[in-house]
């Protein structure tokens, strides 16, 4: 293999794709974004502007991250996969009073309101045709702490008719109606059931898992400003039925509504994310507010006051439905991240109406509140609570190993056969 | 099971660990080198306690492997902090499983590290006065016996652990390395007070489990009796009442080079050491110094002429007396190399010996103090050589025979005739079995007390130039285990010491030591696996010691109390009617 990656041939290769994306892509975009530079630059970007660093809150507060990991083959017999999903939560205080800042609410605090941490299920299923929904909407309903349906796929459809519908009664008439025997039940809310590969099975139980973790975070009485989340507040639509095309669209719906009643802001870092021209905005921060500044940048839709953006029209999922997401960087070393914020909440806490002053200083305090807990040194300018839970949940190499020898064990110890656990390829040393 | 809090506090649990690593995740506090975890772990229903010993250690963040990363960060961003590090720590500590203790249904036994605690199993932290009890019922193979040298230590503190060595290991020889000012006098006497005490249980309670020791201790600096500071083994003697004191040294423990110029009260427990030329044979001499071949036989040839009279004969001679053939010059050379007994106050032409008597004390189970400090280092290396010599002709004449008929053909044979003429008498009482006609069997040496002689300054002896010879030395090392007779080898150099001593001594305390090459010396002769313990030594203290043992897997880092403490803990004892002596372990 090595002597062709070394060729001058896959050089050329490479070449061509490379132009064909500078001539194709980013060319079109290229203009478009020219479109919206000007508009970038005025009004969706600015500076944070930092607490200092020995700053004291009149209140602290405290901060909650959740975040997972797992794997979709922790053992394979035949055809039947073990997934393994692991989940953890953080609860930091800013502690500016003690000085202690970031401080994190001990383990054997959280244990006791939340249960064991990290959080570890365990989920099966097989090739047989309908196992794996029947086995997943199994899995999910287990998981998910609100067990009624309905009661979980109300709050999408409350805040996707801005309240219209906000009772079953309220489908009566609608596109929706005929759907209604399908909304009852968990494994019909799996309308993506084709395409039900075993990673598409893992992320849907990983997302679920780790929407439970933050429900329960908001049902205790731990009472966190912030609870945030990895990833995107995106939810994938079923685009005949108009409607959330697997379970976690609703439950991350029926979370956000419930953060909004808790009072809690519910939000979501990517560090991953295809934000087109995130670096071509970063450099427009740069250039206009200088080396170093901390700045963010939102990335309007449709329906906001100048419409969306030219660069992400084409784009489905940017902005995500029924969330506000932002660019943002805290550290000039790193490329910008994104974080995005629940629309609902968004407009009724952060942006006003005909007021694009009030908006900014919505938008500063909160950004401020953000950088502020971006700041430790290990992972400076991402979110440390975010961070802990990553660190918490994450499993290694050698954790897998173990969780794969622990699995061979305790089939032994229950008397099953003892199977390799290794993947099936290492039985050929590939 | 295991009362698990007993094990003391706990201070995390496993991450990652090996035989020389452990990463262990919990609350980040000072930790020492030299403490010592336990790790408990269960599994299959075998309970195991791991022990661990740090040396070295070595704080890191947890989620951090790039810590000049971070160090840089916080620098740069002169806002930056870090969340929640007292709690979040992984502290990476370098150090040695030594081991793990296993339930087996009949108590704990102790295992060589050869399997390794489970991840995430809880880590502990003995706590004294806490954790004293399980340490010391998982740790008894590792440290049971009848003389103490100290107690376990874990860090700074230590437990109330008592570090032994079997009676029965003795006669495998011990060695005591330590330099200047490292404590090994303070512990010699922690030692005779020790046997002292094992000989008073055994008098007391007929304890036949735990034999008798006696002990012939060189005193080079006259420390002993008087003690460095307060108290010494005279302090000892005199806590007696008249009855255990007669039962422990009948009428003297005291062995000088001149009465006169003994303490008063010392003075009643003395007597003066005198050992006879004819009670001197050639090997003695041939043990402490060098001879030419054209010497060697000049002497062997002189002592198979006049046997008892050797040296007076020599010394007497004339250049015209010496047998045909003798290359000149020899007679003076030989001449020149004993003319140190005609000066000698000690070994003397005629009058009386004190030999017998100290054969008859280390045959009873006593102790002998020896105070060398007025003697020349030859008298000393003399004097020891002839006192091991005599004792273990007396055991080999013994061991060869099958009654005492036997046993006196033997020893007539073997030993100085005037000696043992004297001794013989005595000889038949302690070593006949049921009586002492020349029909009665004799006793194996292993029933008789463990006799223990000390050799100071030992390099000078125990090097490997004399040790090629016929050192008395090499025998004992090698056999005294058939005579039930010991060397307690006390050093500043364990380099120096020759290898076939060094490879049949089974029992080292390693105190602290003067330099590099003495570390690594005594590291690579401890009769266990102790690498990795450099560090250890460099910061050991006086009275800190590594206690290492080829019968055992562990090695034991010993607190060795001072005299003076242990004196005043246990002077009520000595009365007759004083209270036992504190609880044994076990
Ligand atoms: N176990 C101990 N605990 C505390 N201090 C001790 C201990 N042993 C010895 N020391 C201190 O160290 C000093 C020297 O001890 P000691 O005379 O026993 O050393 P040494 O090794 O015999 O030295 P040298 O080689 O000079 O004879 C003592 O005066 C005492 O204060
Ligand atoms: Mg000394």
């Amino acid at each position: 293999m090595l002597e062709k990656i070394l060729t001058d041939k896959f050089r050329e290769i490479l070449k061509l794709v490379f132009t064909d994306i500078t001539n194709q892509q980013d060319r079109r975009d290229a203009e478009e974004f020219s479109k919206d530079e000007v508009r970038i630059k005025e009004h969706l970007l600015d500076v944070v502007e930092p607490y200092p660093p020995d700053t004291i809150l009149d209140d602290d507060f405290l901060i909650a991250a959740v975040d997972g990991s797992g794997t979709d083959n922790l053992m394979l017999l035949d055809d039947i996969r073990v997934h393994l999903l692991s989940t953890a939560t953080t609860v930091l205080d800013t502690n500016t009073r003690s000085e202690k800042l970031f401080d994190p609410i001990s383990t054997k605090a959280l244990e006791e309101r939340l249960g064991g941490q990290p959080h570890l299920d365990v989920h099966w299923h097989s090739g047989v045709r309908n196992d794996a929904q029947k086995k997943m909407a199994e899995t999910l309903e287990s998981i998910y702490p609100l067990k009624d349906v309905v009661d979980i796929i109300l709050p999408f459809f409350k805040d996707d008719s801005s309240g219209v519908i906000s009772s079953v009664s309220g489908f009566t008439g609608t596109d929706y109606e005929k759907h209604l025997p399908e909304l009852r039940e968990m494994e019909t809310l799996i309308s993506r059931a084709q395409i039900l590969t075993n990673p598409v099975v893992h992320d849907e139980l990983r997302k679920v898992s780790e929407y439970a973790a933050a429900r329960n975070v908001l049902t205790s009485d731990i009472r966190p400003k912030y609870l945030l989340l990895d990833g995107a507040l995106s939810i994938f639509m079923h685009f005949v039925k108009k409607y959330p095309s697997m379970p976690s669209g609703f439950m991350l719906r029926e979370l956000a509504s419930l953060a909004r009643k808790e009072g809690v802001v519910l939000c979501a870092v990517s560090k991953n994310h295809t934000i087109p021209f995130a670096h071509r905005i970063a450099k427009m921060a740069q250039d206009a507010f200088g080396e170093g500044t901390k700045w963010f940048c939102q990335l309007p839709c449709r329906d906001d006051p100048g419409g969306g953006l030219h660069i992400t029209e084409d784009r489905t999922y940017i902005p995500p439905r029924l969330a506000v997401p932002y660019l943002f960087s805290f550290s000039q070393d790193n490329r910008p991240s994104r974080i995005d914020f629940d629309r609902v909440w968004w407009l009724e806490n952060v942006f006003v109406r005909s007021d694009p002053v009030a908006t900014r200083q919505n938008e500063k305090a909160l950004f401020r509140d953000l950088e502020f807990m971006s700041r430790d040194a290990r992972w400076y300018g991402y979110p440390v609570p975010l961070a802990l839970a990553h660190e918490a949940c994450k499993l290694s190499y050698e954790d897998l190993r173990l969780a794969r020898e622990i699995c061979k064990d305790v089939r032994h110890e229950i008397g099953l056969d003892t199977r390799k656990t290794e993947p099936l390829r290492a039985d050929y040393n590939l | 099971m295991l009362d698990r809090d007993s094990l003391g506090e706990l201070f995390g649990k496993v991450g990652v660990g090996n035989q020389t690593m452990l990463g262990i995740m919990g609350n980040n506090r000072d930790v020492s080198v030299g403490e010592i975890f336990m790790i408990y772990s269960q599994r299959d229903g075998h309970e195991r306690v791991f022990f661990f010993r740090v040396l070295g250690l070595e704080n890191y963040l947890r989620q951090v492997d790039d810590m000049a990363r971070v160090a840089g960060t916080l620098m740069v961003e002169g806002d930056s902090y870090l969340s929640g590090i007292e709690r979040n720590m992984l502290l990476s500590v370098d150090g040695r499983m030594l081991g793990y203790a296993e339930e087996t249904g009949e108590g704990w036994r102790f295992r060589s590290p050869r399997r390794l605690p489970d991840h995430l199993a809880s880590v502990y932290r003995p706590i004294p006065g806490t954790s004293d009890k399980p340490v010391r019922e998982m740790l008894s193979s590792q440290t049971d016996g009848s003389v103490r040298v100290g107690d376990l230590q874990i860090g700074e503190a230590t437990l109330d652990v008592p570090v032994m060595i079997p009676t029965d290991k003795l006669p495998m020889h011990v060695g005591i390395f330590g330099s200047t000012g490292s404590g090994k006098s303070n512990l010699m006497m922690v030692l005779i007070k020790s046997i002292i005490d094992s000989n008073l249980d055994y008098l007391r309670e007929h304890d036949s489990e735990h034999p008798r020791v006696s002990a012939f201790c060189i005193d080079p600096h006259d420390e002993f009796a008087r003690g460095v500071d307060k108290y010494g083994i005279q302090s000892v003697i005199e806590a007696m009442d008249a009855t255990t004191r007669a039962d422990v040294i009948k009428d003297f423990y005291y062995l000088t080079t001149h009465k006169r110029a003994t303490k008063r009260e010392i003075k009643r427990y003395t007597k003066e050491i005198r050992v006879l030329w004819e009670e001197i044979r050639p090997r003695d001499l041939y043990s402490i110094m060098e001879f030419t071949p054209q010497m060697y036989s000049f002497i062997d040839s002189q002592f198979s002429r006049h046997q008892e009279e050797w040296v007076e004969k020599i010394l007497n001679m004339t250049e015209d007396d010496t047998p045909e053939g003798t290359p000149k010059g020899t007679l003076k050379a030989v001449q020149r190399r004993l003319r140190f007994l005609e000066r000698s106050p000690i070994f003397v032409e005629s009058g009386s010996s004190i030999l017998g008597e100290i054969f008859e004390a280390m045959e009873t189970g006593r102790i002998l103090v020896v105070n060398t400090s007025l003697m020349s280092d030859m008298e000393q290396f003399l004097l020891t050589t002839i006192v091991t010599r005599t004792l273990s002709d007396m055991r080999r004449a013994l061991k060869s025979s099958g009654n005492l008929g036997d046993f006196v053909r033997q020893g007539e044979m073997r030993l100085p005739k005037p000696f043992f003429g004297k001794v013989k008498a005595q000889a038949k009482a302690f070593y006949g079995k049921g009586g002492v006609d020349d029909e009665s069997p004799v006793r194996d040496p292993r029933e008789l007390p463990v006799i223990l002689v000390t050799v100071e300054e030992a390099p000078s002896i125990l090097n490997p130039e004399l040790m090629r010879g016929q050192s008395v030395f090499k025998d004992i090392s090698r056999q005294g285990r058939k005579f039930n007779i010991g060397l307690l080898v006390v050093s500043q150099q364990v380099s120096v010491l020759d290898n076939v001593i060094l490879s049949q001594m089974n029992t080292e305390v390693n105190l602290r030591l003067g330099n590099e090459r003495e570390i690594r010396a005594c590291i690579e002769n401890a009769s266990i696996n102790i690498s990795g313990f450099e560090n250890e030594f460099r910061v050991m203290a006086q009275g800190e010691g590594i206690v290492t043992a080829s019968y055992r897997e562990m090695p034991l880092p010993v607190k060795i109390p001072l005299f003076d403490t242990v004196f005043e803990r246990d002077k009520a004892r000595y009365k007759a009617k004083g209270p036992p002596r504190k609880e044994r372990t076990l």
